[in-house]
């Protein structure tokens, strides 16, 4: 019991940071992501699905977001650092953290939702624009809520990424789980906060995997 | 409404896919547009319904000139038209009746209104309280009739139907086409549709038009188009139709090859035994079948006549001056 208490003053602190890093990464990414990804589709070539399509601005985007998807996380880390001081006055901590993982996040959530608009029936989206749908109408009331399965899907694998990355983070002062394994488990050899931790990421990667199959399901059977 | 064409054309890179075509669609009738697969009757219904623009020519409903409005316009006209699909294309995103509701909720009809008017369509097309099926749980009759629901939320003075029952079976098929036709009635609607089904004609349309590789190679009054048909696309059709292709066994290769058609009460007479007798000609039946066609009959016969050329000859007379069509098939080849 004496034990318990020791590792639970030891990890909640962290854990509660990694959440927190998650949690606002997830959403700020998505923020940025899901105009951009809904901007690839709707620009690319018609026989793609693309409402309006326009093809220099399409592959000019696309090469964007693939160069931000190939930046190795931790170099990006250090080059975003400047930009965490201007925005939240401070380049380490966990609140420093959320803008370096939301703007790797980003061009990776871009791709998935991308990918999911592409998967809507062309032949649904000509219905709808049959009907006299603006392109508007036909993104908000038809490519997106008709992609829900994907996207869910989709911004699952997003959070379990962040989880990955967040640790990472934590190596260069972000706090949260991966800066207490480094620091107890590899700095000090404590092998059973290592051990602890490792154990709480992956449960914490097999809820979230859990909650997102649950309500891609919830939302499939519905249809 | 009524809709007219003047020398539309659309391209694909170098293909052809509807090419100077010039048609009449008068309002308030079912016309219909056959072609085989690839024949761009797709392409048509697009131009036509205002989701494309054609590359040259003039659309017009009623007077109005429609194929270069701006966008804006161009939103606000489509809203005026209705469209069913092969596919139905419903979302699944929605529910039976949040599918009828999206035409009026995309015009910011106030949900109320919206909300009876899609029930009392959806009793309309016989799904009464079906309204919170998701579309999965729909047979393919029950999608058309969906889709004809939500095609028909905004009052359209146009529905158009491109291969509306060629995912479904011949039963269902009767059903969807039975309940266009009385909500054509019911409505006022200029129906347009399109098919590679001569039934779908016969059973449906009061006027045709038979597109071939891009281009319109007859028209008419469906019963006339099938009396007498003139192209062999047409002939192709009414082959399908009668199910005789795979029936046909050739007897002999004396005294010709020939296609008989008859209309209307002509395929209750005694023409055959009354030829035989004036010209002694004898007959060799292959094949035979009857059509109804927009409510007339309509048979056909293929047979050879014997026992020699000159008597085939005065039978095909005599035959011509009964009112029967007589057609020659100079291969043999059926
Ligand atoms: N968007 C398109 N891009 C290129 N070719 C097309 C397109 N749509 C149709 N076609 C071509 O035009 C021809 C007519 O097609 P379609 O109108 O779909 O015929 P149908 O509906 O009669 O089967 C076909 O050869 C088809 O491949
Ligand atoms: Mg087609």
């Amino acid at each position: 019991m004496a034990a318990f208490s020791r590792y639970w003053s030891l990890i909640l602190n962290p854990f509660l940071q990694t959440l927190e890093m998650v949690f606002f990464s997830t959403l700020f990414a998505v923020i940025l992501g899901l105009p951009i990804g809904v901007l690839l589709q709707i620009t690319s070539p018609e026989d793609q699905g693309g409402i309006v399509p326009k093809r220099i601005l399409n592959s000019v985007l696309s090469r964007v977001v693939n160069i931000l998807r190939s930046f190795p996380f931790i170099i990006l880390l250090i080059v975003i650092m400047p930009l965490s001081r201007v925005i939240v006055g401070t380049a380490i901590g966990t609140t420093a953290a959320i803008i370096p993982l939301s703007i790797a996040a980003a061009p990776f959530v871009a791709r998935i939702i991308e990918t999911a608009l592409k998967e809507v029936d062309p032949g649904v989206v000509q219905a709808a624009k049959a009907m006299g749908s603006t392109n508007f109408q036909i993104i908000w009331k038809v490519l997106l809520p008709e992609a829900l399965p994907s996207l869910i899907s989709g911004i699952t694998l997003t959070v379990i990424n962040l989880i990955g990355y967040s640790a990472m983070a934590g190596a260069i002062g972000g706090g949260g789980l991966g800066d207490l394994a480094i620091r107890y488990g590899y700095q000090r050899f404590q092998s059973d906060v290592l051990f602890i931790t490792v154990v709480i990421i992956i449960l914490l990667v097999e809820v979230i995997q859990l909650i997102g199959n649950k309500l891609a399901a919830h939302v499939i059977a519905k249809r | 409404m009524r809709i007219r064409l003047e020398h539309v054309s659309k391209n694909y890179g170098a293909l052809h896919a509807v090419e100077d075509v010039s048609l009449e669609i008068p309002s308030n009738e079912v016309y219909g547009v056959i072609g085989k697969s690839g024949a761009g009757k797709s392409t048509l219904v697009r131009l036509i319904s205002l989701l494309e623009r054609p590359d040259s020519g003039e659309i017009y409903y009623d007077d109005k000139r429609v194929d270069n409005l701006p966008k804006k316009e161009l939103i606000q006209e489509r809203r005026k038209i209705g469209m069913i699909f092969q596919n139905f294309n419903l979302f699944s995103s929605r529910t039976a009746l949040e599918n009828i509701e999206y035409p009026m909720e995309i015009c910011h009809m106030d949900r109320k209104t919206s909300k009876k008017k899609a029930n009392e369509l959806l009793s309309l097309v016989g799904l009464e309280g079906r309204g919170d099926a998701p579309i999965s749980t729909l047979s393919g009759g029950q999608k058309q009739r969906i889709a004809i629901a939500r095609a028909l939320a905004v009052d359209p003075n146009i529905l158009f139907c491109d291969e509306a029952t060629s995912a479904l079976d011949p039963q269902t098929t009767r059903a969807i086409l039975a309940l266009i036709k009385e909500i054509q009635k019911k409505m006022n609607l200029t129906v347009v549709m399109i098919t590679h089904q001569m039934e779908v004609v016969r059973d449906a349309c009061t006027r045709v038009a038979v597109l071939d590789q891009g281009k319109i190679v007859e028209r008419g009054d469906a019963r006339e188009v099938f009396a007498n048909p003139q192209t062999a696309v047409t002939k192709d059709f009414l082959f399908n139709i009668s199910n005789m292709k795979n029936s046909i066994i050739r007897w002999s290769n004396e005294g010709g090859h020939y296609t008989l058609r008859f209309r209307g009460l002509k395929t209750q007479e005694p023409i055959i035994s009354e030829v035989a007798k004036a010209t002694g000609a004898v007959f060799n039946i292959r094949a035979a079948g009857v059509n109804i066609v927009s409510g007339e009959e309509h048979g056909i016969m293929i047979l050879d006549i014997g026992p020699d050329a000159e008597t085939a000859k005065s039978a095909v007379d005599k035959f011509e001056k009964l009112g029967v069509k007589v057609e020659e098939e100079m291969d043999g080849s059926v």
